[in-house]
């Protein structure tokens, strides 16, 4: 366990910057459906993501996690910011502006794995045309290469190439989730956005999954934003940990400083909440009071101040930036540098 | 090491071979015992109607007068004497006019029983514009009698002759208009549901007027304006686009259900983040999904549609002679005089009673087994 996490360096260059990336749904109602609200599902998020990094990114469900990730991908047409993408040739590319077939073209290079293996895979496709839809598409390979291909991938992700002719509804979660997972490598890709890969799973099965993912990152040079809810499933494979809520980055750091020292409370609170590897330590759980205030009427200054036991006057009044507290720790909190917060004791001390 | 490969390549072939999608179908539609019934009643029907010429005894387009009106034969096994005979056999009735009452009798000619023959050669035909055969599936060793399981028309036609050429008509034309109804409503439903917004308001708020109006008045219109002097060939062709005039409506708003339900899941979103055209993701991943519902749709349509096509053959609107439909047959029925006294000529509507219910169990089934997944 210890040797997969070294003190996070800037080890890669980077491969993607997001800028103020903002994602805001019309809300509409009535007849002629005016437009009367609008949900600012994410808003002005930025971060960097370094070659052959694993960024997770974290929140509750209905933060805005997977939003940002399907507006990276243009599943979504964000209403705001910038994606720069570093193309293999070194050329940087803002995706948000990006016509349809140029889209197509750096759909090669970013690709998603999606959350549940059950429904996004065609019910109606052979295992083989499903991984081989990519190829197809893209127009990359023909014939027996893409058969060959399948077989090559299938086998890379542990899958035997002999169920190439199976339909997906023959296969266990986690065998599907590697079907999944063969169909987003299938086009060399340098950055994967992994949109709760494991969350549906068993957690037996999410172990070799996660696994999995480890391996080919490393064997593929690949580079990951690995979105989730589970911290205790992030801390395993992610070098930086970035926590949204509602539609904000309050924090981001690298995974052990963060878990080891939280400078934002509501990271606290999820911190708290993951179970210690050691069954007889003891941890004072912070249950936040309230609910996850919605995106359409977020409270003023702080998001999280109704529900922060630390909220100050100040706290309801001034929304705090996101800052730098420590080198590479930024944290959106009025009293990150004051606030002691708990973290746990992280595995890799 | 070869041995290894091989082994692994055995391994592999059995593990290739699995259970298809309509594998699978099929594995739950033969469960359901009312399916199979309707299944085999639907297959009976198409077989009569894809066959008449070899099942029907005599020709159905030649009229002779002197035999309107025949009731069916009795089939007899017993001859007037009480023995058995070994081959089933008919008696020649003729209509005597009683003397006092004048009403027309038939008496049987008891001295000579008529056997029943199968596979017997008797008039010319051909089999669907291109076979000659002369061959049929029964008649009688003799030409001194005929043989009329169902009775006789107006024009001494044998009326079970008529009803498998009926059949023809009937179901050819029903599953036309469905086709037609469904190439229409899935396509308007497939855009409808997949692109959404502005366009599938639009096309909705059409789809909302079409269903509106009035189905029978219209198609009574329709028909009736269709020039008499057109050939059999054109007036079915209108009849099949008559039907589905307004009926593509309801399929289109089912069709675009389905789509909206599909659109969200994953696998579209999969389908769209790796590149693919609008195109594709309607044709490889959308219709395939709403596939099984369209054919079940279709099952369930062309019943409606065999019953709308019999009430207004039924009403003379429509087919008109030479061609026939189990409807148009009964059209003599609207007299209540000939019916009371040739009730057979109402056999028809057990055909379409068969027709409507085989295709009914069979829709049933066919929706319950459409989604195999479900239960998995």
């Amino acid at each position: 366990m210890t040797d997969r996490h070294p003190p996070y360096e800037n080890e890669g260059d980077p491969i993607l910057k997001v800028k103020g990336l903002e994602m805001h749904f019309p809300l509409r109602s009535g007849m002629l459906q005016r437009q009367v609200g609008t949900i600012k599902a994410v808003d002005g998020v930025s971060f960097e993501l370094h070659e052959q990094e694993v960024l997770g990114l974290v929140g509750e469900s209905g933060c805005g996690k997977t939003t940002v990730g399907r507006a990276l991908l243009r599943l979504y047409d964000p209403t705001g910011g910038e994606v720069l993408y570093r193309r293999a040739g070194g050329d940087w590319v803002d995706v948000t502006k990006l016509k349809r077939n140029d889209m197509k073209e750096l759909r090669k290079e970013m690709r998603m794995i999606f959350q549940d293996p059950f429904s996004s895979l065609n019910p109606r496709l052979t295992v083989r045309d499903i991984i081989a839809e990519p190829l197809i598409i893209h127009k990359e390979r023909r014939g027996a290469a893409i058969t060959e291909r399948v077989a090559e991938l299938m086998e890379a992700v542990g899958l035997k190439p002999g169920y190439m002719g199976r339909y997906p509804h023959e296969f266990s979660g986690g065998q599907r989730q590697r079907i999944g997972v063969a169909r987003t490598l299938a086009l060399n890709p340098r950055l994967i956005i992994a949109d709760e890969p494991v969350s549906a799973l068993d957690v037996s099965v999410q172990a070799q999954v996660l696994n999995l993912l480890q391996s080919l990152k490393d064997e593929l040079r690949l580079t990951f934003l690995f979105i989730s809810h589970d911290l205790s499933v992030v801390e395993h494979i992610c070098d930086r940990i970035a926590v949204m809520y509602v539609g904000k980055l309050v924090e981001l750091a690298p995974s052990a400083e963060l878990l080891r020292r939280p400078r934002h409370p509501y990271t606290e609170a999820l911190v708290s909440a993951v179970p210690p590897a050691d069954p007889l330590l003891k941890l004072e759980r912070i249950i936040l009071e309230g609910d996850v205030p919605s995106p359409a009427n977020p409270p003023a200054g702080c998001v999280f101040h109704p529900r922060c036991r630390y909220a100050q006057d100040i706290c309801q009044r001034e929304e705090p930036p996101l800052l730098e507290t420590a080198p590479g720790h930024m944290a959106r909190c009025h009293f990150a540098d004051e606030l002691e917060l708990h973290g746990v004791a992280y595995a890799a001390e | 090491m070869s041995d290894i490969h091989a082994a692994a390549a055995a391994q592999a072939t059995i593990e290739e071979s699995s259970d298809s999608y309509s594998q699978l179908v099929w594995q739950r539609f033969s469960r359901s015992k009312a399916a199979i019934v309707g299944a085999l009643m639907v297959i009976m029907l198409f077989i009569l109607a894809l066959l008449p010429e070899f099942f029907a005894p005599y020709n159905f387009y030649t009229s002779k007068l002197s035999d309107s009106f025949i009731p069916p034969s009795e089939i007899r096994f017993f001859d007037v004497d009480g023995n058995f005979l070994f081959r089933p056999f008919v008696y020649r009735s003729e209509l005597v006019i009683d003397p006092v009452t004048y009403q027309a009798k038939p008496v049987l000619d008891t001295e000579n029983p008529h056997f029943i023959r199968f596979f017997v050669r008797s008039w010319e035909y051909r089999l669907f514009g291109i076979i000659d055969s002369d061959f049929h599936l029964f008649g009688l060793d003799s030409e001194d009698a005929r043989i009329h399981i169902l009775g006789t028309d107006r024009f001494g036609r044998d009326l079970w002759g008529r009803i498998c050429l009926a059949g023809r008509v009937s179901l050819s034309l029903s599953i036309l208009a469905a086709l037609i109804a469904i190439v229409i409503g899935s396509s308007v439903g497939l855009i409808s549901g997949y692109y959404g917004g502005k366009v599938d308001n639009l096309i909705q708020r059409f789809v909302e007027v079409v269903m509106s109006f009035p189905e029978l008045p219209l198609w009574m219109a329709l028909a009736a304006v269709i020039p008499k002097t057109w050939s059999s060939g054109q007036i079915f062709l209108v009849m099949a686009f008559i039907f589905p005039f307004l009926r593509w409506a309801v399929l289109a708003r089912e069709v675009r259900g389905k789509v909206l339900s599909i659109r969200e899941t994953d696998f579209i979103l999969a389908a769209k983040e790796q590149g693919a055209s609008d195109f594709r993701i309607i044709f490889k991943h959308l219709y395939p999904n709403v596939l099984s519902h369209v054919i079940v749709i279709l099952t369930l349509m062309i019943p409606d549609i065999i019953l709308a096509e019999a009430f207004l053959s039924f009403l003379g609107i429509g087919i008109q002679e030479p061609l026939t439909s189990w409807g148009f047959l009964m059209k003599s029925a609207q007299s209540l005089e000939t019916l009371g006294q040739n009730t057979w000529i109402l056999t028809p509507v057990i055909f379409i009673v068969i027709a409507v219910l085989g295709l009914n169990f069979l829709g049933d089934g066919l929706r319950d087994a459409a989604d195999p997944y479900s239960n998995l």
